[in-house]
């Protein structure tokens, strides 16, 4: 019988979302895609139609105005998928990080898999991140992955509110119930 | 015997197509491009994925407009009426056209509405491809074409229009504004996912096998011709699909139907005198 997963590393379709970037790390994104770069040598498209994709690309800082429609997108894709921050806005606000109109990084409203540093990331960078979600994507299975509750009372370190420590875990807001 | 086996294996005889088209666009652009299986990878891909279903009618058109693309397909390699295969595409493009209004979404709207704009552009064409090879033959019968000798020459003006409605049928440069990918995400596509999407990747690789079928009846019993006729447009439609840009819908119908039915007449006009 035909093992499905192997195939699914092998046709990755991306959706590259842009949550309030500067544009820096989207067009290196489309350099990655371009012919210089050829992310289409491992079977990659950019669809732009989340029903049809596997790995979300998310670039910038979540600003209040695109929060909602990140995790409307990240509801429409059909599983297995898996979501890769791209450039230090989205992994962690970078230096937008603790304003009072910006969220600090994707990952406390989705599930992140793969983190791609750097401001902004270079081709190289973004490629290796995709390949990296590929061997991730092969493991995952067709089940739901739960997205995260959003996080728990705020903690105060230094005088500085840091929602990142107080966000809730996978299943944590579960075992407490 | 042999028409069984080419019709249970057209599906997979398109995507092998495909999958060279995509590495031959890729080696046009100077890069490597994806290997020649990515068709089937994306299709194995396409099983494992979750399906989700926007209405059970939206996604049960999608599969039979593959069905009927196929039962069309298979009508060619038998050798039956070209008049009725024409009309039969008709029909499965008009499922298609169902499918992308039975849903919400806007995207699909528009696909729809365009779709169905760009077949009343090249319907007339292919009707009139068909009388052609009626005056030439004596019959609509796509066994008697493949019997007589070739028939490019008196009908080269037709042969002309229907390389021009090559790129539309395939979603191609400069007449893909019924897909636009960049705009409208796929047009009549944009709703399906998981396994039904694989059931409308799947018919585009019918669309491939279906023209490029009738492109082989200008040659005739011309095997060699049918040949060179096939590889000679395969190149050029990726060479004119790589090197134009896309036009408006309206310059679409005017370029297509206006050029299509001036060419088609006339050829048609001067068969009838000779």
């Amino acid at each position: 019988m035909f093992d499905l997963k192997k195939y699914r590393k092998k046709s990755p379709w991306i959706l590259h979302y842009n949550a309030g970037s500067c544009n820096g790390c989207d067009i290196e994104i489309l350099a990655a895609l371009s012919p210089k770069y050829d992310l289409e040598r491992f079977g990659v498209i950019n669809t732009g139609n989340p029903k049809q994709s596997d790995i979300f690309l998310v670039t910038g800082p979540v600003t209040y105005r695109t929060r909602e429609r990140l995790v409307e997108l990240y509801t429409q894709m059909p599983e297995p998928k898996v979501v890769i921050a791209v450039g230090s806005c989205a992994c962690t606000g970078c230096v937008f990080r603790d304003m009072y109109n910006v969220e600090v990084g994707i990952d406390r409203y989705i599930p992140v898999d793969v983190y791609v540093p750097g401001c902004a990331s270079s081709p190289e960078l973004i490629i290796d991140g995709v390949v990296k979600g590929l061997e991730i994507l092969e493991h995952k299975s067709k089940e739901m992955e739960k997205p995260f509750k959003l996080f728990k009372a705020a903690t105060i370190d230094d005088g500085i509110v840091n929602r990142r420590h107080s966000a809730l875990k996978v299943g944590e807001d579960d075992a407490k119930d | 015997m042999m028409e069984a086996f080419f019709i249970a294996v057209a599906p997979l005889l398109g995507g092998l197509l495909y999958g060279f088209e995509r590495v031959l666009r890729a080696r046009m652009q100077n890069r490597k491009g994806p290997p020649l299986l990515q068709p089937f990878y994306d299709m194995y891909k396409l099983i494992g994925k979750q399906a989700f279903i926007v209405n059970p009618y939206h996604s049960i058109l999608g599969i039979v407009y593959f069905i009927t693309l196929w039962i069309v397909v298979a009508f060619i390699i038998l050798g039956e009426n070209l008049l009725y295969i024409i009309f039969l595409h008709l029909l499965s493009v008009v499922f298609l056209i169902l499918a992308g209004f039975s849903v919400r979404s806007v995207y699909s709207h528009i696909g729809a509405n365009r779709e169905l704009l760009a077949t009343l552009a090249y319907e007339p064409v292919l009707v009139m491809m068909a009388v052609g090879f009626f005056m030439i033959n004596g019959s609509f019968e796509i066994s008697a074409i493949r019997a007589n000798a070739s028939s490019i020459i008196p009908l080269f003006l037709l042969f002309l229009t229907f390389l021009m409605i090559i790129p539309v049928k395939l979603k191609k440069s400069p007449f893909n504004a019924t897909e636009a990918h960049q705009e409208i995400i796929g047009g009549v596509e944009v709703e399906y996912s998981g396994v039904f999407f694989e059931f409308m990747y799947m018919a585009k690789w019918l669309e491939y096998v279906f023209i490029y079928l009738l492109l082989m009846l200008f040659a005739g019993d011309n095997i060699a011709l049918g040949t060179a006729l096939f590889i000679g447009t395969f190149l050029l439609v990726n060479l004119v699909d790589n090197a134009t840009a896309r036009v408006k819908m309206r310059d679409l119908i005017k370029i297509v139907l206006t050029l299509g039915i001036v060419l088609g007449t006339v050829n048609l006009i001067g068969l009838s005198y000779v």
